[in-house]
């Protein structure tokens, strides 16, 4: 309650005053003066409520609020670890299409790789009328080396003549490993006369390669077959070509090149 | 007693709860097509476990990928563990990681951030 202001107290003052008492007035004003106290109080009992009712809605407020703090930083959080997932299975995948499409020793295009290039380029040097020559590489008497010094030195064999062999091909060239000791050599845009020096350059760093075993050092020579691919043929034709071309290498003695008819 | 078993796929991992032992373990991928039904019955019993076992409850996790919705599963459920260790009940979590996949540990340790109770990140062979 709050204390009278000079008004109000007057008004007390008179209606206590006993001269007063008799006053035509007296009775008019103590009514006004109830009826007065009685307005006060109801307008203090409202405000009472609405500020309840206010302080009710201000903590409903605040606890929204910090409910929705709360969901927001856990979808944060949650969008978060979500992306690093996602990073970690795309890094995954690039791995797995490495894996899918290389030779795990080697490092250079698998043979499945080097089929879905091999059907690209064959069909575009097809329907633009341009020369694409294959050539199948062998490394001659593979069997004996790994036989007299191991599958390690073997390995180390593979690895370096695939050394040799990408440094020495074209930027546009694609080699791959076929199988076991058998490599392709894809050549697109290359005439057979181009594709003659390349092999010789290629059977050439072959043989000047010396692969060290323990202090000694082995030298490895390598076999070619030539085929470039004829209009109405598919690369497969082609490929059974150089191969044919490859055997007749060995035969004639190998550490040279033979190409196909 | 109120258990469940839930056998592993492809793309959800393998479940089971056991009131007795007060273990709950998941192992695998986590890719379901709903992953709502299958996380409301591990939180259903979570909660069930906490409000009437009065034992300690510990978690055995062998997982790998999570997708969005079962990332925001294990995150509801580890606000469960967070609120009952608040209450002073005794709960844990062993997240098991692959050595081989050694990216699991940065993802629980993001998990593990908010966590105040036992969370421990421990490879296995």
């Amino acid at each position: 309650m709050r204390g009278h202001n000079p008004l109000e107290s007057q008004v007390v003052e008179s209606l206590a005053d006993l001269h007063n008492q008799g006053h035509p007035l007296h009775d008019t004003l103590s009514q006004l003066w109830e009826a007065h106290n009685n307005l006060l109080n109801r307008i203090e009992r409202i405000a009472r409520v609405s500020d309840g009712y206010q302080s009710i809605v201000r903590d409903r407020e605040m606890t929204l609020s910090a409910r929705f703090d709360k969901q927001l930083r856990q979808l944060e959080k949650v969008a978060r670890i979500s992306d690093r997932y996602q990073v970690m299975m795309r890094d995954l995948n690039i791995a797995l299409t490495e894996a899918s499409t290389h030779d795990a020793l080697t490092g250079i295009a698998n043979r499945r790789l080097l089929t879905d290039r091999l059907r690209e380029e064959s069909e575009r040097a097809k329907r633009y009328s341009r020369p694409l020559c294959l050539v199948m590489v062998d490394i001659d008497r593979f069997k004996a080396i790994n036989d007299s010094h191991g599958h390690e030195i073997g390995d180390n064999v593979l690895v370096e003549v695939v050394r040799v062999l990408e440094a020495e091909i074209r930027e546009h060239d694609l080699c791959g490993r076929w199988g076991g000791e058998e490599f392709l050599v894809m050549m697109p845009e290359t005439t057979r006369d181009h594709a003659v020096l390349s092999m010789e350059r290629l059977r050439q760093a072959v043989a000047s390669l010396r692969v060290r075993v323990n202090d000694d050092s082995l030298s490895v020579t390598v076999s070619l077959g030539m085929a470039e691919l004829r209009a109405d043929e598919n690369y497969s034709s082609a490929i059974n070509r150089a191969d044919v071309a490859l055997l007749r290498a060995k035969r004639n003695g190998r550490d040279r090149y033979e190409l196909a008819d | 007693m109120n258990d469940f078993s839930i056998a592993g796929s492809q793309s959800s991992p393998a479940i089971q709860s056991s009131w007795e032992s007060g273990v709950l373990a998941m192992q695998g991928d986590s890719y379901p097509e709903n992953s709502y039904e299958l996380f409301h019955q591990v939180i259903e019993w979570i909660e069930r476990y906490l409000a009437e076992a009065n034992r300690p409850l510990r978690l055995e996790l062998h997982l790998l990928y999570l997708n969005t919705s079962s990332i925001k599963a294990m995150m509801d459920i580890f606000d469960l563990l967070e609120a009952a260790h608040q209450e002073g009940k005794s709960v844990a979590v062993n997240w098991h990681y692959d050595r081989r996949n050694e990216r699991v540990v940065e993802l629980a340790e993001e998990f593990k951030e908010d966590c105040t109770f036992p969370f421990m990140i421990q490879s296995a062979d």
